[in-house]
């Protein structure tokens, strides 16, 4: 399923409420800062949202060059497009909007690029091995402490865009119910459902592999 | 087979492995983010302004934009009713031929 996110911000009353009034307040002023030019307001939102931007865009890509590169993109487009920011939701939901947009169009970019390559060496324009190596681990080799998290990981990155973003913001992220619809532009009882959803297709990957034991 | 699937523990081992997801090692950009911030701004900022969007700028797509322009410019119907007006009434010369 196609994902994609809006720009704009849409007015939700809920989005502001799991935020303290007092960061909801900084928030607001550093945005009003920001639309007035103050590189040091900048700074400022550099420094409060880098690691939660990076994290969400790492989580989402588990590659750290990409998650870097992804995570100044988000900040430059912050920066150039802060002036049609009209505060109708949390300064943190937009930023998390863009940066789950730009992660997964970094993804999709990534795979096509993939493909494209593979379907050239098919054509016998480079003999390099371009497609990812078949993983020969039995399952039953991948159950142990970290392996098994690895496997986890490795079906989290196969979910459809809205179960892996949703999955990712609210186990990783640790992000409320209400944020996860906010940042998504969607209903809270869909957040339950993409979740319900996404946890019964890990839990059948994941376990299925117990039961062979 | 052994008594995994029937024992209670799924849930739990399925928190657990939930635990491990969360504790993972905090995933931090490396340090001097704000400065390559800046570098990146200050490049897209110097960066001339391409009047053409990316992908016509791609020779594949500009020469396929190309054939589609000399296929609707209006060279073909042009043509045909040159052609027809060759058939409808042929050159001069031809007519001061004795007929065979």
């Amino acid at each position: 399923m196609a994902y994609s996110l809006p720009l704009f911000v849409t007015s939700e009353s809920s989005v502001c409420a799991p935020v303290s009034a007092s960061a909801a307040d900084e928030d607001r002023e550093l945005v009003a800062q920001l639309q007035a030019g103050s590189e040091a307001a900048f700074r400022t939102l550099v420094a409060r949202y880098q690691n939660r931007i990076y994290r969400t865009i790492f989580s989402l890509l588990r590659n750290e060059e990409e998650a870097e590169d992804v995570a100044q993109e988000v900040f430059v487009e912050v920066h150039q497009t802060i002036g049609r920011f009209r505060g109708e939701a949390s300064l943190s939901t937009w930023l998390y909007r863009l940066a789950t947009s730009r992660a997964l169009k970094n993804r999709r970019k990534a795979q096509a690029k993939k493909r494209f390559a593979y379907f050239t060496s098919l054509l016998g324009g480079n003999n390099d091995v371009l497609h990812e190596p078949p993983d020969h681990a039995h399952p039953l080799a991948l159950l142990e402490g970290q392996q098994q998290l690895q496997l986890l990981l490795a079906h989290i990155a196969r979910l459809p865009d809205q179960q892996q973003v949703a999955f990712t913001l609210r186990h990783e992220q640790e992000l409320t119910y209400e944020q996860i619809a906010a940042v998504l532009g969607t209903t809270v009882a869909a957040v339950e459902s993409l979740l319900f959803r996404a946890r019964q297709t890990l839990r059948k990957h994941v376990q299925a592999p117990l039961r062979h034991v | 087979m052994s008594d995994i699937i029937n024992r209670p523990g799924s849930d739990e081992e399925w928190e657990d492995l939930m635990r491990q997801l969360r504790n993972q090692p905090v995933a931090q950009p490396r340090p001097f983010f704000y400065a390559r911030v800046q570098a990146r701004l200050v490049a897209s900022a110097g960066a001339p302004r391409q009047w053409l969007p990316a992908w016509l700028r791609q020779p594949a797509y500009a020469v396929l934009l190309g054939a589609l322009v000399l296929a609707l410019s209006g060279d073909g119907p042009a043509l045909t009713s040159a052609a027809a007006r060759y058939h409808a009434s042929p050159p001069s010369g031809l007519k001061s031929l004795p007929p065979r």
